[in-house]
């Protein structure tokens, strides 16, 4: 397959705040979508299949979605020889097909895997990683990804935010209600009963996505020891984690008096984290207690414990 | 969303702080740092908090009434950010870092622990970096950060965001790490200050 895309530059920040951007302005245009079919007089249950379909199309598009988002160039094994053989040996330890190889032309370290099953994966690395860390670690980190393919992490996740989407579809369906009253069928409900419902619905909302973060977070150390398991060498894992962030690439740009405005709206992209894909640096669960977790299992395979 | 937020507990801020004195006098004693007289504290001014709106006069009877008041000098300043700074200068590095624990303090003990942002620390840096240049009497900013209660090295080189000397602050950050100060293990926490007031 030949990329016929033309070649796009890109800040070297924000390749995560893209992908959620993505994923939230996604959300808010199934909200706004269906709030227009609403206006427009349409059935409910209409509504209801036209946003499934959208939700399934994204779903079986992410891996674009994804790529569009990032940046990410698929290469070909004549591109990046070394890199398709360190993929392809990995796979084979997986037993999963050859996935899809990805690079993004960023001096930022990172890496991402996307896909619903091991068939349709992608797995993406940055230039900055490829450059900055030892075939050892690369090869770990590229584990660590494949790791999520093999456990099918994104279709759990998947499936946990579609829950916390028809959620809050039913949220904006209530508001609604309750601004204007009655949408189709005419019900004698008092407005305590709108407010109760809708308070009920936001407190599953929070907790839907309380829930999805613990769910990403799991699934995080998950793939740490899925992939130390298939490498047998799970300090590789902690040395690149602790070599990224430990490099000067790793210093923002942001201004620390930005970061009391940017608080107020962690929900959001938390609740939408790993929608499309596991990033390498989800910042749940914490950077330190993975290597330290990574860490302890090193000595526990070195002395031959389980 | 008490869940994950919590009230910030500012008690143990001096452990952490305290170990700036003891960093500055051996890197000092190397000839790689040499103390400014300045320091901050930074915060969200809130109009509503009593202390806050008084805090001329209380940073006034807390520095200098008292025994063993450090008499450090202040001033207020309010940045283009919507931010307040206390803006203290001492002779004394040791004063300067007890009175900048000291404002911290009382403004996380007057029901602001929310609003406080940094403590930043000026002093000069004489070294070479990673890419082997030479930096001669540079100005560099500690940062202390109250949420992660851990310090970093912050080396603006311009007013605009993300103007900052990487390596330099790289190179600073092993080194007080080295000397025993708390450095924030994670650099992407590293968030600048630009246009800091002194």
């Amino acid at each position: 397959m030949t990329s016929t895309t033309t070649r796009k530059f890109h800040k070297d920040r924000g390749l995560v705040s893209r992908m959620y951007f993505t994923m939230f302005m996604l959300g808010f245009l199934y909200a706004v979508f269906a709030l227009f079919l609403m206006a427009a007089g349409m059935q409910m249950i209409f509504i209801g299949g036209i946003v499934g379909i959208m939700v399934v199309v994204q779903y079986y598009m992410s891996d674009k979605l994804i790529l569009m988002s990032t940046g990410a160039k698929t290469v070909t094994a004549e591109q990046q020889p070394s890199l398709h053989k360190m993929v392809k040996l990995l796979a084979d330890r997986y037993e999963m097909p050859m996935p899809k190889v990805a690079v993004i032309d960023t001096a930022i370290p990172n890496a991402f895997a996307t896909g619903r099953n091991p068939k349709n994966a992608l797995v993406a690395v940055t230039t900055g990683i490829q450059e900055r860390l030892s075939e050892r670690e690369l090869q770990a980190v590229i584990g660590h990804e494949l790791a999520h393919v093999a456990n099918r992490d994104m279709r759990v996740l998947a499936v946990a935010n579609f829950l916390v989407t028809v959620t809050s579809f039913l949220m904006t369906m209530l508001f609604w209600n309750m601004l204007f009253g009655g949408m189709g069928g005419r019900r004698n409900n008092s407005g305590g009963g709108v407010m109760m419902v809708y308070l009920v619905t936001m407190i599953v909302y929070f907790i839907g996505q309380l829930l999805v973060l613990a769910l990403t977070r799991y699934r995080e150390y998950g793939a740490d020891h899925t992939g130390a398991e298939i490498s047998g060498d799970p300090g590789a894992l902690a040395d690149a984690l602790e070599k990224i962030s430990g490099t000067v690439a790793g210093i923002p740009d942001k201004d620390l008096r930005k970061l009391q405005t940017a608080n107020a709206f962690l929900i959001i992209p938390a609740a939408l984290k790993g929608e499309g894909s596991m990033n390498l640096f989800s910042t749940h669960p914490p950077l330190q207690e993975r290597v330290k977790r990574l860490r302890e299992l090193e000595q526990r395979m070195r002395y031959g414990l389980k | 969303m008490g869940l994950f937020s919590g009230k910030k507990v500012i008690k143990d801020d001096w452990s952490t702080m305290s170990t700036v004195i003891k960093a500055e006098a051996k890197l000092q004693s190397l000839g790689e740092i040499t103390p400014s007289r300045r320091a901050g504290v930074i915060y969200r001014n809130d109009e509503k908090n009593l202390f806050q709106c008084d805090i001329k006069n209380e940073l006034n009877s807390i520095l200098y009434e008292g025994k063993g008041s450090t008499k450090t000098s202040f001033e207020i300043e309010d940045d283009d950010r919507g931010m307040r700074w206390i803006v203290l200068e001492d002779g004394k590095f040791g004063d300067l870092v007890s009175s900048v624990y000291t404002v911290g303090n009382a403004i996380g003990m007057n029901d602001g622990a929310d609003n406080l942002l940094a403590a930043v620390f000026e002093l000069y840096f004489t070294g070479t970096v990673e890419d082997n240049t030479y930096r001669s009497s540079l100005r560099t900013y500690w940062i202390y950060r109250y949420d992660r209660k851990a310090f970093y090295p912050f080396v603006p080189t311009g007013e605009s965001e993300g103007e900052r000397d990487r390596p330099t602050e790289a190179r600073l950050g092993q080194d007080l790490r080295k000397h025993g100060l708390t450095i924030e293990k994670s650099l992407t926490e590293w968030m600048g200050l630009w246009g800091i007031p002194f």
